[in-house]
């Protein structure tokens, strides 16, 4: 088969796993980062740190303690420091604090056995094997919650309080723990968690408008140049922000709008292949909803969907909303209703989930509402609508 | 020893060509890999050690064997089983 164009330049910057050097909307955290470790660039070895990164999901956790450990060693190397990242995330190690040891010991020895021994001797191993290379490591804890949850305080003391047992030798390892929320810190007893808790940076949720700039960001990267409207970015960034998903989320729309502009051979990626994505990912708006809607919301619904459609938008305005309505109808032989009563019914589409109206545009004649279909094809909506009107009595 | 003694044993030149693969093992590695007991593993990097082909390095009770960098018998292995293995590669 004959490869077809595509709208993407490089998809593998879409990926999960794929750390961007420049993070829009974190630069103030990564200084701060920056600032909390410098001492392993003046004074290697003279102390350890320990910092908690905490927020909500794709707040950016995993990519500003990835993109710090890589820009530190990155650093360290420079200036001839023997300072690595070993990232970890617990729970794909079922927070065992032995494989998570384990997983950083192979970072220097591959071939370390993989059983026949307690986390307390592999540990013993992993500072006695930076001490003979001088090295020093910033041991990422991504999904701290999962050591607690399994191993409790006792592990996490012995990750924090190793220096005690180590006096007057150079200081090795420092901690860089990212959990979602500090309430899982409180498992932890007091001693262990005031060593843990001096530190903390917490990741405050993206707003639209900065999710927008990340997707700009990653959307130069990985698309061609002019395939993503900023219509369609705009979708996105509130579709995510509704439903909490944050940057992650509007990165994996991203892509998999793309994949569905790719599947119907298109230039740009539109609003409508946003919609088809999220109805991908999530439950489509149910059947009942709509049929338990009246003729003329079914009609007022039918004419969005319709505008939407025509202008290839991901908004259409009341007024051009209310004049796609007149025209339906006209088609289904029947009185328009008026403007206060089809604003009602907007609202109850709001309220049922239906459509977006929250966006505000700005014309020539002042403010008007936008009104977007964040969860479901316009196609989708249109057929369904109008087999419902056909069996309307 | 003699280039033949060491040479003449199976499990011996097993370890060799394992340790050039895979760079570092423990006994309880190499002894599973090659399906014989501990014992008699140590007792083969033993012979190897002492005649300098091999070191270890010891983390606790953890003894990991590689290839002595500095020796010039274990280069020999090395280019040897290297060789061996890929006659093509210059």
């Amino acid at each position: 088969m004959l490869r077809r164009r595509s709208v993407f330049r490089d998809e593998t910057k879409l990926d999960i796993n794929y750390v961007p050097l420049r993070l829009p909307h974190r630069e103030a955290e990564l200084r701060l980062l920056m600032e909390f470790f410098n001492f392993a660039l003046q004074s290697p070895g003279k102390m350890a740190q320990r910092v908690l990164i905490t927020g909500n999901v794709g707040t950016g956790k995993t990519a500003l303690s990835q993109r710090f450990g890589a820009n530190i060693t990155t650093e360290a190397n420079k200036r001839g420091i023997g300072l690595c990242q070993v990232y970890v995330n617990c729970r794909e190690l079922r927070g065992s604090l032995f494989l998570i040891l384990q997983h950083a010991v192979t970072t220097f020895h591959p071939n370390f056995p993989k059983r026949g021994y307690s986390a307390e001797e592999i540990l013993t191993s992993f500072i006695q094997i930076l001490d003979e290379q001088n090295s020093h490591v910033i041991l990422i804890l991504d999904e701290f919650e999962s050591l607690i949850d399994r191993e409790g305080s006792e592990a996490v003391y012995k990750l924090t309080r190793l220096q005690e047992a180590r006096q007057n030798k150079p200081q090795r390892l420092s901690l860089l723990c990212v959990v979602r929320n500090l309430k899982s810190i409180s498992q932890l007893d007091a001693s262990t968690r005031s060593t843990l808790q001096s530190n903390v940076i917490n990741l405050e949720k993206y707003s639209k408008q900065q999710l927008v700039d990340i997707l700009k960001d990653r959307v130069s990267l990985a698309f061609n140049p002019i395939a993503v409207p900023e219509d369609t970015l705009d979708l996105i960034a509130e579709i995510a922000v509704s439903e909490s998903g944050g940057a992650r989320f509007g990165i994996e729309l991203l892509w998999r709008a793309g994949k569905y502009a790719d599947a119907g051979d298109l230039n740009t990626v539109p609003p409508e292949c946003v919609r088809k994505a999220v109805s991908s990912i999530i439950p489509e708006m149910r059947k009942s909803d709509l049929v338990n809607l009246g003729l003329h919301e079914k009609l007022f619904l039918l004419g969005i969907a319709r505008a939407l459609k025509k202008d290839e938008k991901a908004y259409v305005t009341f007024t051009e909303a209310e004049r796609s309505y007149a025209i339906v109808c006209e088609e289904f032989e029947t009185t328009p209703r008026s403007h206060t009563q089809l604003w009602k019914y907007l609202r109850s589409f709001s309220a049922i989930g239906i459509i977006s109206s929250e966006h505000v545009t700005e014309t020539s004649r002042g403010r008007s509402t936008g009104i977007s279909l964040p969860r479901i094809p316009t196609d989708d909506l249109e057929k369904e609508l109008k087999t419902l009107l056909e069996n309307q009595d | 020893m003699n280039v033949e003694d060491i040479f003449s044993s199976r499990l011996r030149m097993k370890i060799l060509r394992m340790l050039v693969q895979v760079g570092e093992l423990n006994v309880s590695q190499i002894a599973r890999r090659l399906n014989v007991n501990f014992t008699t593993t140590s007792k083969h990097l033993k012979v190897l050690e002492d005649e300098g082909i091999l070191i270890h390095k010891e983390f606790g009770r953890i003894r990991l064997y590689r290839l002595n960098e500095h020796s010039p018998k274990a280069k020999v292995v090395q280019t040897l089983v290297e060789t061996w293995e890929h006659p093509n590669n210059k």
